[in-house]
């Protein structure tokens, strides 16, 4: 079968039968693609019925999830971390970023490979540190504490401080290599044209330099944002009990109390949040910069 | 001007400090990890009053750590190896092939990436123990898999798309068979790709921590599960030790990467 279809690409013969060079060509793709249909499609799909039928079939668990103040409290949550992450994330990573371009290449280079290493340590070592960092005895408060910022050691772990300030270090990557990218293909004769036409660096900054980066500002901060909203591990290691996010909801409704209509329902939230807004920004920014590493 | 270095004034010593503080910022729990395992104190003070290596020797001595780390590399391992070999199949029906939806195809084979990983492991989870494998290899194997399976597409996809055919095309005209060609001239020419690939996929496994959460059974541990677990007890200085010795592993699978693309993309 593959030897047909690669002589023909040889000789660049075309025509032949359809069915066998179709199945020469899309054949070598199925062992992923059943992976993908039997262990990603069909659980999805089974866990979002499980939240239509169990335990009766019907939509009251998400009656229960969008009536209850308690479940209202952990969205407003979720939404709220994400967004001052989202924020925080784009107004350090936008600075790094234009550095990144314009700086001499060896220091780029050394600021890449702490990025890079950062990105790529486990999770678990990084949350582990923070931790230790932002607890009461911790070396942030200390150090708050020596400059004079605060008499008394901050509550700064174990509430969405702390998640707030685990969760920006952990997204910040994603902000600054995407928006380097957009940054790094300005043209610098418009900036240089800016000048001439006798614009000050403030006013190149705020109108020229900000709106051309902008377009790489809204996917970064969209990626961010949509990561945020899912984030399991972080949350539920520096935050607390009394304020949780929407993943580790789901974790708990469907581990510890074994409640898997409401559970899946909680997903589906999840689910539906992540590709609405993913589908935003495939409409405004292409499919190019979707999975981007 | 605001891209010339030399024309940014006294900004470009502003955006230098921000720069260079922000670089501290990324860097310093990673030093910090490192510092705090051979510290002394039980409760984490530091500067810690003394050093010791008292925490690695604690680690070492216990059997759990030890079996849990094992089995992240055997699950890593097969995990890489599978993500690999799938993941070139599809890369070269999705470079080569010329048929409808293949952009469909290569999106779906990217989503379990950007799904939050959470819904994916309760999905999983769910559907294991009907399968009645939750707690067991193959169910670990299957879970990683699908995580590590688009970064090793990607990698692949990327390397095909770059390789010039005609080369493989001339070694069939000079008498090889389709499949020695693939063997000997174009798994050859991506081999740059494939290491990142396998690299990627086993770091991706390795790390993995949500699904490993749902996976675990008390008889079958990865190390992240067991980082978790002991996370959600104490803060343990013996987690630091782990942790430094994984920034190790990661600085290594990183420098390797790093090496073999400077070496391999040089003709």
């Amino acid at each position: 079968m593959s030897s047909l279809t690669e002589s023909r690409s040889v000789t660049g013969r075309q025509g032949g039968r359809r069915m066998p060079r179709l199945f020469g060509e899309v054949g070598p793709a199925l062992p992923a693609f059943l992976l993908i249909v039997f262990f990603f499609v069909a659980p999805v799909v089974a866990l979002l019925l499980r939240s239509v039928l169990e335990p009766v079939p019907g939509l009251q668990n998400y009656e229960t999830l969008l009536g209850s103040a308690t479940y209202i409290g952990v969205f407003a949550n979720t939404f709220i971390v994400s967004t001052v992450v989202t924020a925080a994330a784009l107004a350090i990573g936008f600075p790094v970023a234009w550095a990144l371009v314009v700086m001499p290449m060896t220091w780029s280079r050394i600021v890449f490979a702490i990025l890079i290493l950062s990105m790529w340590t486990n999770l678990l070592a990084r949350t582990y540190a923070w931790m230790v960092l932002l607890q009461r005895t911790g070396l942030i408060n200390k150090m708050l504490m020596a400059v004079g910022l605060t008499d008394e050691p901050l509550t700064l772990v174990n509430n969405l401080t702390g998640v707030t300030i685990g969760m920006t270090y952990i997204m910040l990557p994603f902000v600054i290599l995407p928006l380097y990218g957009v940054i790094s293909n300005i043209d610098k004769a418009v900036l240089r044209a800016a000048a001439l036409c006798g614009a000050n660096r403030w006013q190149a900054l705020t109108r020229v330099l900000l709106p051309l980066a902008a377009p790489g500002m809204a996917a970064g901060g969209l990626m961010v944002f949509v990561m945020s909203l899912g984030y399991f591990v972080t949350p539920a290691l520096l935050g607390g009990t009394s304020n949780m996010m929407l993943a580790e909801l789901i974790a708990q409704l469907v581990q510890s109390l074994t409640d898997w209509g409401l559970g899946s329902a909680a997903a589906f939230v999840l689910l539906l949040s992540t590709l609405v807004l993913y589908g935003l920004m495939l409409k405004f920014f292409g499919t190019s910069r979707l999975g981007g590493q | 001007m605001l891209l010339d270095f030399d024309r940014l004034g006294w900004w470009r010593w502003a955006l230098g400090g921000f720069t260079a503080a922000v670089a501290a910022f990324l860097l310093l729990p990673i030093v910090f990890i490192a510092a705090l395992s051979f510290g002394s104190s039980q409760w984490l003070i530091f500067p810690p009053p003394s050093w010791t290596t008292r925490w690695y020797s604690e680690l070492f001595a216990d059997q759990r750590w030890l079996d849990a780390a094992l089995n992240s590399l055997k699950i890593g391992l097969v995990v890489t190896v599978l993500s690999v070999v799938i993941g070139l199949a599809a890369s070269f029906a999705l470079v080569r092939g010329r048929f409808r939806g293949r952009e469909t195809l290569k999106a779906l084979f990217l989503t379990p990436m950007i799904l939050p990983v959470v819904v994916l492991a309760v999905a999983l989870y769910a559907f294991f123990l009907r399968l009645g494998i939750n707690g067991t290899m193959t169910g670990f194997v299957i879970a990683h898999l699908l995580v590590a399976l688009p970064f090793s597409i990607l990698a692949l996809t990327t390397a095909l798309e770059g390789f010039d055919k005609s080369i493989e095309d001339a070694a069939i005209l000079c008498g090889a068979s389709p499949f020695e060609a693939k063997m000997r001239v174009t798994l050859p020419g991506i081999s740059a790709g494939l290491f990142s690939a396998a690299i990627f996929s086993f770091l991706t496994s390795w790390d993995e921590v949500v699904l490993a959460i749902f996976m675990a059974s008390p008889t079958l541990q990865t190390l992240p599960v067991r980082i978790w677990s002991t996370l959600r007890q104490d803060l343990t200085p013996v987690v630091a030790s782990v942790s430094t010795l994984l920034v190790l592993v990661t600085i290594v699978l990183m420098l390797l990467v790093a090496l073999i693309r400077k070496g391999l993309s040089k003709p």
